[in-house]
């Protein structure tokens, strides 16, 4: 055997077996959804009912899904903005300033993410308690008596509440993420800008977020992605999609429809909507932040 | 080259679908001619006890059968993929209501086994045949025959009595009565709301579906009941879903501010804490909910007591409903002549005391003279004057994407009671719901 040709077939055995877990556990369950999303099936018989696309019709004048759908959107938005905001603020407090105790701070921050989404709902129903919860009681100290809500009640408020835990358990994940990058930036960029007199704010916007910019670019696919994943978890954990299922996200829907409602091939169909959206989504994101990677 | 990549990429794939294909051999006949029948039951809150002592009790009285035992408080998660694979229990005790809603897909799909002829046969070991056993009406309701055609399916299981829970001890205190009619409840309403009590809350709107059915079996009788199950055209329309839509509105006025915000699976114990602490009077619940709330801080003198629906009328009917659990034989069964057996055994006397030991009660004749305490107390209910069971749910139908009938019926409560939608609207909803329905019955 040539010298090549035992080095492709080392590379082909060492790659093989990722590509056949990939193959099995990936691609073909991804192409079962698409097939399934096209038949009538309600999950165990043998009465699989071709539709061809009559499930994707159907949905369209859903109005439970169409209403799950926007609820994702605006959790995917809110999430992601809040997130990005406060992350990158206190990732360029704590790796630029002298902070006594940054370190504790980092760890504090970073607590939320160990958590499971269940133990995270557990906390927050105690913060959104309409009687004795954290948020209420705080409002009644301060005497604002008048911005106690029913957090979990309401059925306008409710996504928000969610968004809210989604915010307070992402932050920790994407500060440790910004400050990794932000400590790699050479010390003598801020020395020099200064020098020349740039303010703070001038040197955040000048240097350290074009420099960071791939980071940031990376994260907002996370955004999309850790959302989509945990508004299903946190719903189903901590509001059950109610009150009377304003708090339904698409995944949450798709599990409903698939499951409980023994509409199989439905939920499938959902799922091949979720996943093209989420696809497209993250394409449209990456394509309009593209910019010159800055080196240094 | 290629040919040598082609063969280890075989070789791995060959090796890794050999892996997946072991457990072929797990069901039917073992080597020494016993049979091996699959039990899998739901660890509800009799706990899970008592079934290994019904595996124990069976083998030693059939010699035939070696039990293999699933007992589980999250039963669909682990037996669904089984299922999925082909690997069928060879009974389930499962019922239908559960929010996986794993029973109700069998019932849509038509794969369980008819077990119509279980009631003739004798309960196992005992001369007496299962229909002779069984209390009377819990063998010919749409959760036993889900297909309303005559043909059993179900086999019903624990019963319980469900109906208004609320602190006996706080009524006696203020020297209350309880209320009879729905005009007293109102009239409870006021005196309550003037001590700061609401008079009204319930743990999530799950639990209407025995509040809703007692109070249609008042309005309308039992016909009127099961055309509402059947989705009759209109039947929303009449006078007498109307005057039980009307009624929950008007409960929306007494009910505790704090009850939809805690009505989901996370926080529904806190609505019935309002109970324990004299926050609420009343609420929608089964017997089981005191051994849920056992450790649960209670007011000074609590007492739990339980009383079926208020009638519309003075003097009129009233209803306390039925809930029971259902036990199955999957149709991909192997072993059914042995499950069928099996579940004659269910209602022997010794079963029967077996499960009663932890609180769960068997559908049989007589059951009442071997309870004792509280127990008893809940299952007299039927005793009081115009007290009458009430049983049943809606008929299965073909699963309709995107239709649900409970959802529709009993979800928006929520919003009735938040006043996010009108009685009209709901009726709308509920009545579109029926229409599309209707045509999916099989």
């Amino acid at each position: 055997m040539s010298k090549k040709k035992s080095r492709n077939l080392f590379i082909g055995v060492c790659v093989a077996p990722a590509l056949i877990l990939l193959i099995l556990f990936m691609v073909i369950p991804t192409i079962e959804v698409f097939r399934m999303s096209l038949y009538q099936w309600g999950g165990f018989s043998n009465n699989q009912q071709f539709v061809g696309f009559n499930n994707f019709k159907l949905l369209w004048n859903d109005m439970d899904f169409i209403r799950s759908f926007q609820n994702s959107i605006l959790l995917i938005v809110i999430v992601a903005i809040f997130t990005f905001v406060i992350a990158v603020f206190f990732a360029a407090i704590l790796s630029k300033e002298k902070i006594r105790g940054s370190n504790f701070f980092r760890v504090i921050f970073y607590i939320p993410n160990i958590l499971s989404i269940v133990v995270i709902a557990g906390i927050f129903s105690a913060i959104y308690d309409p009687s004795n919860g954290l948020l209420n009681s705080i409002f009644h100290l301060l005497s604002l008596e008048t911005l106690q809500q029913k957090w979990l009640g309401n059925q306008t408020i409710v996504i928000y509440s969610v968004a809210g835990a989604l915010v307070w358990q992402a932050i920790g994940y994407y500060m440790v993420m910004y400050m990794s990058s932000m400590a790699s930036i050479p010390a003598s960029y801020y020395e020099a800008a200064s020098l020349e007199g740039a303010s703070k704010m001038k040197q955040f916007t000048g240097i350290t977020l074009p420099l960071i910019w791939n980071n940031i670019r990376t994260t907002l696919t996370f955004f999309i992605i850790s959302t989509i994943n945990l508004s299903f978890l946190l719903v189903k954990a901590m509001t059950g999609g109610g009150p009377d299922g304003s708090s339904e996200v698409f995944l949450f829907y798709m599990y409903d429809q698939a499951y409980t409602n023994s509409t199989y091939g439905y939920g499938m169909a959902i799922g091949v909507v979720v996943f093209i959206f989420s696809f497209a989504l993250a394409a449209i994101v990456n394509f309009i932040t593209k910019r010159d990677v800055l080196e240094y | 080259m290629k040919k040598c990549l082609s063969m280890i990429f075989f070789s791995l794939l060959v090796l890794s679908l050999a892996a997946c294909s072991e457990s072929q051999s797990a069901n039917g006949d073992t080597g020494n001619g016993k049979t091996t029948l699959h039990v899998a039951a739901l660890e509800s809150g009799y706990g899970g006890d008592m079934w290994t002592k019904i595996a124990d009790a069976y083998e030693a009285a059939n010699e035939n059968v070696t039990v293999e035992l699933t007992v589980e408080k999250n039963l669909e998660e682990l037996i669904r993929p089984n299922m999925q694979a082909g690997e069928y229990p060879d009974v389930l005790l499962l019922a239908t209501g559960r929010p996986e809603g794993l029973t109700e897909t069998l019932i849509k799909e038509d794969g369980m086994e008819k077990i119509t002829d279980v009631l003739d046969m004798d309960v196992y070991g005992e001369d007496m045949t299962v229909n002779n056993k069984l209390l009377e009406g819990f063998s010919d309701t749409l959760a036993t025959n889900p297909y309303a055609d005559g043909e059993t399916y179900l086999a019903p299981m624990f019963y319980s009595p469900t109906g208004l829970f609320y602190n006996a001890g706080l009524f006696e205190e203020k020297g209350w009565e309880v209320p009879k009619t729905w005009g007293d409840m109102w009239a409870l309403g006021e005196k309550a709301a003037k001590e700061g009590i609401s008079l009204f809350t319930y743990p999530t709107t799950g639990y209407f579906d025995t509040m809703v059915g007692s109070m249609l079996y008042a309005s309308g009788g039992t016909d009127f009941f099961n055309s509402a199950m059947t989705y009759e055209d209109g039947v929303w329309e009449t006078e007498e879903a109307t005057k039980v839509l009307e009624t929950i509105k008007k409960l929306a006025d007494y009910t505790h501010p704090n009850t939809v915000a805690n009505a989901n699976p996370n926080d529904f114990t806190k609505n019935q804490q309002l109970v324990l602490d004299n926050e609420a009077l009343f609420m929608p619940n089964g017997t089981w909910v005191v051994g849920e709330m056992k450790e649960a801080p209670k007011a000074d003198n609590f007492e739990w007591g339980m009383m079926s629906l208020p009638s519309f009328e003075k003097g009129g009917d009233r209803y306390a409903f039925t809930f029971f659990e259902q036990m199955w034989i999957p149709s991909a069964s192997e072993n059914k002549q042995a499950a069928k057996e099996f579940i004659t055994y269910m209602y022997t006397d010794e079963a029967a005391s077996i499960f009663l030991e932890s609180g769960a009660v068997q559908p049989i004749k007589g059951i009442t003279e071997e309870m004792e305490g509280d127990n008893l107390l809940y299952y007299n209910i039927y005793e009081e004057d115009g007290v009458l069971p009430a049983m049943g749910t809606f008929a299965s139908t073909a699963p309709v994407p995107g239709v649900s009938i409970g959802d529709t019926l009993y979800g928006s409560i929520d919003s009735v009671i938040s006043g996010e939608i009108s009685v009209e609207e709901w009726r709308k909803q509920i009545e579109e719901a029926s229409d599309q329905l209707r045509p999916a019955m099989n």
